[in-house]
């Protein structure tokens, strides 16, 4: 049949001059309605009359004889109408005649055989050759309507049997709606095309499999782009030349468009001779240049078609065509019933007129251009009504929500909860490849009106679902077949080549067998107890212990947080040793980041795409990690003060001074925020935030504090922490207590605990605490001030520290009582006994404040040091003094530059150190040297009680010499003048020379402190002995 | 017979034997192969919901009986024109019943059948 029709179709061609003929006495056999309307809106459409009229013939006699095959359709009307039509029906074969005789020229040798055959032959053979081509229970099946206009058409006929007809289809008009489906049946049934679509229809594809009798086809290069263009070119071509003497040689020309198939468009044809006559000169085709034979194997392949992917509403797809929204995220609202048009959900980018250029000629000329080109995208905002009206755009927008829906049309678009909602086609959209990114999915959660969060992870996954399945068996995975007969083997994936798995089978009947399966049947199989990674989805890089396994669903007991979680085998896999680690990347747990220009944070939680931090506000923030602008790296050098003025340092421990009283590690400073680390603290992962400014320092690290300078938080009795006596700056009636701790300085009595019984200074004091030196063994110790007593200079007494604490009014009498001048006002006596101990350097230092420091430094610390090496060379030399006179008055020289300054002071002579030394060595010297002895301050102004007990010989010395010196001159509290004239110069001369000799020498007397009660009464004795 | 585009613009393609024509020639005159069940004629609302604006590829067929790739598209029965090899959208379902009724068999031209076809071939 095909070869038939291909000859009708050529016959046509060449019969279109007959088509303008007016007697077109063809359409007078044109009984088949549908083909009236071809002819009146085209006129080369009445070929396919022309050619109808035969098959229409054979289909009358056919009818004739098979009209029994269309009762059901026919009726009773069939024997009317088959008369008519047999009337009709000869008649047509005369004319077919005719026309034959008229047109010979155009026809093909075969088909005018065929014609010639048919003139001669008996319509009852036709129906055999029907019979072969058609199937005749597919007759009838399609009813057709009988348009009247192709009745009144025929009238224009001036044929004799026209009026037989006209009979016949008033027979028909009159007949009743089967009658009409009868027609079309008729049609149907022999109208070569219906027959033939039913044919290949039913035809399983792969019977129509090209074979080496279909025409060739070529493949022609094309710009790659312009195919379309191309097809259409040579449609035009075919279209034009069809009519000629000449038609295009070939069957069809088509192209794939975009993709793979690109540049290049495909032409049927018996030869490429065609191909090139119907591709020579066509604008952006070049069949010239590589033009393929197509091998028929490859034929099918050519015009594979896949399905796309279908949308769901809740899908996530991107955005490929409003330049504006290229590339952005959008979520399908609805699909269309025709699947073409999506609702989709966007967020907008509106500029609410801001960038319009408000001198642009007319808008319809810009729109027409497109303004992405020249104009920044808007970022992504949801739409904001306060600005849409504030825009000048602002009469665009109207509200069309109710119901606390906020709703919107602006500019025509349609925002819903600041969404825009639009539709657009699904050639706008991509569908492949998607992959949302939780940051741009959490967008679209946010959006819920009362701000929960409703993000549909289940749509997520499905968006997610097609990218994993590619790699989601590899060769050593465990499969379990889940689809066909095979449903339940279990074996070993050995190799994965695209779709096909194949499998060596581990259990079972087949085991050892080697088969394939397709992905989509497959599923992995874990066992309870497996340990586990999952490759994708929510939980993706989890790793832990596999606990129940039901199908399809697996669920896993997760190392992170102990929780389980249930997963799809697809996206699991077991854990090798080479588990990484969830991790967020570059952020770390701890780790201090920038989150904007003024904004310093902490990360306090690493999630897998998220972060959790604390900012330096003390806020906790959720973040992503494409939120952070950068981290900062941790600076071990970086430097504040905390609110005593210390210095803090990383990992330095700190509390705060305010409510909480957080103590803390010190992780970050930053500025003047401390993030600072509390282990007992849960939240925050033990972080908590806080300036500088509050916080005390406890620890430093390395004790670093202690060596750096005076420690002002130690002298402030009331930032040290209580930890003993809670609120004992309450307890302490004024717990401020300017200046300078009084007890500094004094020679103290311990009276209780472990050291009970010794002497030492006290060099350092808290509230409650004293450091003291001891004189026994160069050592601080810290003790509560309790357990002193602080020893009288002058009478040698204890005074109970509680006693001594209670006069300290008196003393500081509310004046800075580090400036001696001031103090020594109010309470001469007191000052005159202890300043006494502290000896002359130190009154001159008090009488004059700018020398107080220098002259503490000689006087009574070097004194101190000088009593301290005194004892060190006492020990030190204790063997050396018994036989070792020459040192003695080698040190009595040294001794009596110290004594000089001694007697300096006292009797302000400054210059005069040396004649000092040598002649009042003795004398001098007694006074010093007894105060070196015990203790050097106390000793000195509890001479005469002291001496007693611990320079039983000495006291002669002692006891005249600070007698003389001190007491006058205390006692009249005139010192201040004997300060002057001597007290700057004179310490400053000795100050340097004296400490300094004897320094070097503490560390050895340090190892023997038990000897000095030993040694320091034949010292005393000796007097001079003593500095050795 | 025959029927091509008179114009390249709103090209719409018909879900049912995948022509290609413009809108306009659809509402006009209908779908040259299917009309007489799809009757799209004078319809717009028909024609917007047989035919479909998505479509991929593009056959031009001069002589659907003789040409394999007609035969392969299962458009050798059809009118010589222009056919897109894919065609997006969703039948609605009383045209496919409407086909059915017709005795036409819906072939669906989004892809979805050439998985089954594909199977068939590696077979």
């Amino acid at each position: 049949m095909s070869t038939s029709n291909f000859l009708d179709q050529q016959f046509n061609d060449s019969d279109d001059e007959e088509d303008f003929n007016p007697s077109a006495h063809i359409d007078e056999d044109d009984v088949q309605p549908p083909a009236t309307k071809d002819r009146r809106s085209r006129p080369p459409a009445e070929d396919e009359d022309e050619q109808g009229s035969r098959p229409t013939k054979r289909s009358r006699s056919r009818h004739q004889s098979g009209d029994e095959d269309n009762e059901d359709e026919a009726g009773g009307d069939e024997d009317e109408e088959g008369e008519g039509e047999d009337l009709g029906n000869d008649d047509d074969e005369d004319e077919e005649e005719d026309d034959e005789e008229d047109e010979v020229r155009g026809h093909t040798r075969k088909r005018r055989k065929r014609d010639a055959r048919l003139q001669f032959i008996d319509v009852e053979a036709e129906v055999d050759e029907e019979d072969e081509e058609e199937m005749e229970d597919e007759e009838g099946d399609m009813p057709e309507e009988v348009h009247p206009d192709d009745l009144l058409d025929v009238r224009d006929d001036n044929r004799d049997d026209r009026r037989h007809r006209e009979l016949d289809r008033q027979r028909e008009m009159e007949a009743s709606m089967d009658a009409e489906k009868q027609a079309a049946a008729l049609r149907e049934r022999y109208g070569r095309s219906r027959a033939a679509a039913i044919d290949s229809a039913v035809v399983p594809q792969r019977l129509l499999l090209p074979s080496v009798d279909d025409p060739s086809i070529w493949g022609v290069r094309c710009k790659p782009g312009k195919e379309k263009e191309v097809i259409f070119s040579i449609t035009k071509r075919q279209q034009e030349q069809a009519l000629t003497r000449e038609p295009l040689q070939i069957f069809s020309a088509f192209e794939r468009g975009a993709g793979t198939m690109a540049g290049y468009i495909y032409i049927e044809a018996r030869t490429q001779n065609a191909v090139f006559t119907a591709t020579e000169g066509i604008a952006f085709c070049y069949p010239r240049t590589k033009m393929i034979l197509i091998p028929v194997n490859e034929m099918p392949d050519l015009l594979r078609v896949t399905k796309s992917k279908t949308l769901n509403p809740g899908a996530y797809v991107r955005m490929k065509r409003p330049a504006m929204y290229a590339g952005d995220l959008a979520q399908v609202v609805a699909v269309e019933a025709n699947g073409v048009d999506v609702t989709v959900k966007l967020i907008p980018r509106l500029d609410y007129g801001l960038n319009e250029d408000v001198n642009a000629p007319a808008t319809d000329k810009k729109r027409k251009f497109g303004k992405p080109a020249n104009m920044p995208r808007p970022p992504q905002r949801l739409f904001n009504e306060t600005e849409a009206r504030k825009g000048r755009n602002a009469k665009f927008l109207s509200v069309n929500g109710g119901l606390g829906r906020r709703d919107y049309t602006y500019k025509g678009d349609s925002y819903e909860n600041g969404f825009l909602i639009k539709d657009y086609r699904i050639t706008y959209l991509e569908t492949e490849n998607v992959n949302p990114k939780l940051d741009e999915v959490s967008k679209f959660a946010a959006g819920a009106a009362d701000g929960t969060e409703e993000l549909d992870l289940t749509a997520l996954a499905n968006t997610l679902k097609n990218s994993v399945t590619a790699d989601a068996f590899l060769p050593g995975d465990l499969v379990e077949l889940s689809q066909g007969e095979q449903a339940g083997v279990v074996g070993r994936a050995i190799s994965v080549r695209g779709e096909i798995v194949t499998l060596k089978v581990t259990e079972g009947m087949l085991v050892d067998q080697t088969i394939e399966a397709p992905i989509k049947a497959l599923r992995k199989k874990f066992a309870e107890g497996d340990y586990v990674k999952v490759l994708a989805g929510k939980y993706q890089d989890e790793v832990g212990m596999v606990v129940k396994v039901k199908g399809d669903q697996v669920t896993f007991l997760a190392d992170s947080n102990n929780q389980e979680m249930p997963v799809l085998s697809r996206d699991l896999r077991l854990a090798s040793a080479a588990t990484n680690l969830p991790s967020s990347g570059v952020y770390d747990l701890y780790d201090l980041v920038q989150l904007d220009v003024s904004t310093v944070a902490c990360i306090v939680r690493v999630d897998r795409e998220s972060l959790k931090v604390l900012d330096q506000n003390g806020s906790v923030r959720t973040m992503l990690p494409s939120q952070i602008s950068s981290k900062i790296e941790k600076r071990a050098r970086a430097v504040a003060t905390d609110r005593d003025g210390s210095e803090l340092r990383p990992d330095d421990t700190v509390k705060e001074s305010g409510m909480e009283s957080k103590q803390g590690r010190i992780m970050h400073i930053h500025r003047n925020f401390l993030f600072c680390q509390n282990r007992q603290q849960t939240e925050n992962a033990g972080i908590f935030v806080t300036r500088s400014t509050n916080v005390t320092t406890v620890a430093a690290k390395g004790g670093r504090v202690q060596n750096a300078g005076p420690d002002l938080t130690k002298m402030n009795p009331a930032l040290q922490p209580r930890n003993g006596a809670p609120n004992a700056g309450g307890a302490m009636a004024p717990p401020k207590t300017f200046g300078r701790d009084k007890l500094i300085g004094k020679t103290v009595h311990v009276k209780k605990g472990p050291h009970k019984g010794l002497l030492g200074i006290v060099k350092d004091t808290t509230d409650l605490e004293a450091r003291v030196e001891l004189h026994t063994k160069s050592k601080t110790i810290t003790m509560k001030k309790d357990i002193l007593a602080i020893k009288d200079p002058i009478t040698g007494q204890s005074v109970d520290f509680n006693r001594f604490g209670n006069t300290r009014p008196k003393i500081g009498g509310g004046t800075p009582g580090r400036f001696g001048p001031n103090a020594a006002g109010p309470t001469p006596s007191w000052g005159g006994s202890r300043m006494g101990g502290a000896t002359p350097a130190w009154k001159s230092g008090g009488a004059k404040t700018p020398a107080w420091s220098s002259a503490k430094t000689p006087a009574w610390q070097g004194g101190n040091d000088g009593g301290r090496t005194a004892y060190g060379g006492n020990d030190g030399s204790r063997t050396a003094y018994g036989g070792n006179d020459g040192s003695r008055t080698a040190y009595g020289g040294n001794d009596g530059s110290r004594t000089a300054y001694g007697n300096s002071t006292w009797s302000a002579s400054a210059k005069t150190p040396n004649p000092y030394a040598t002649d009042a060595s003795s004398s001098t010297w007694g006074s010093s040297a007894s105060r070196n002895a015990a203790s050097p301050p106390s000793n000195t102004y509890q001479s005469a009680p002291t001496p007693a007990a611990y320079d039983a010989p000495t006291p002669g010395f002692a006891a005249p010499t600070p007698g003389d010196h001190a007491t006058p001159r205390y006692g009249a509290g005139s010192y201040g003048n004997y300060a002057t004239p001597a007290g700057a110069p004179t310490p400053g001369a000795y100050a340097a020379p004296t400490p300094g000799g004897y320094a070097e020498t503490p560390g050895g007397f340090a190892e023997t402190p038990g000897q000095w009660s030993a040694p320091t009464p034949a010292a005393t004795g000796d007097d001079d002995p003593r500095y050795e | 017979m025959s029927m091509y585009p008179t114009s390249t613009k709103s090209l719409r393609a018909c879900m049912i034997c995948s022509i290609v024509l413009p809108n306009t020639t659809f509402v006009n005159q209908g779908c040259p192969n299917c009309e007489h069940f799809l009757e799209l004629q004078g319809s717009s609302e028909a024609v917007h919901e047989n035919t479909s604006s998505v479509y991929e590829g593009l056959i031009t067929l001069a002589d659907p009986t003789t040409s394999w790739v007609a035969k392969w598209q299962r458009l050798d029965s059809y009118v010589a024109g222009i056919y897109a090899t894919k065609v997006e959208g969703i039948l609605p379902p009383d045209s496919k019943a409407a086909a059915a009724r017709a005795g036409v068999q819906y072939i669906p031209r989004d892809g979805s059948a050439t998985e089954d076809s594909g199977e068939v071939d590696e077979d």
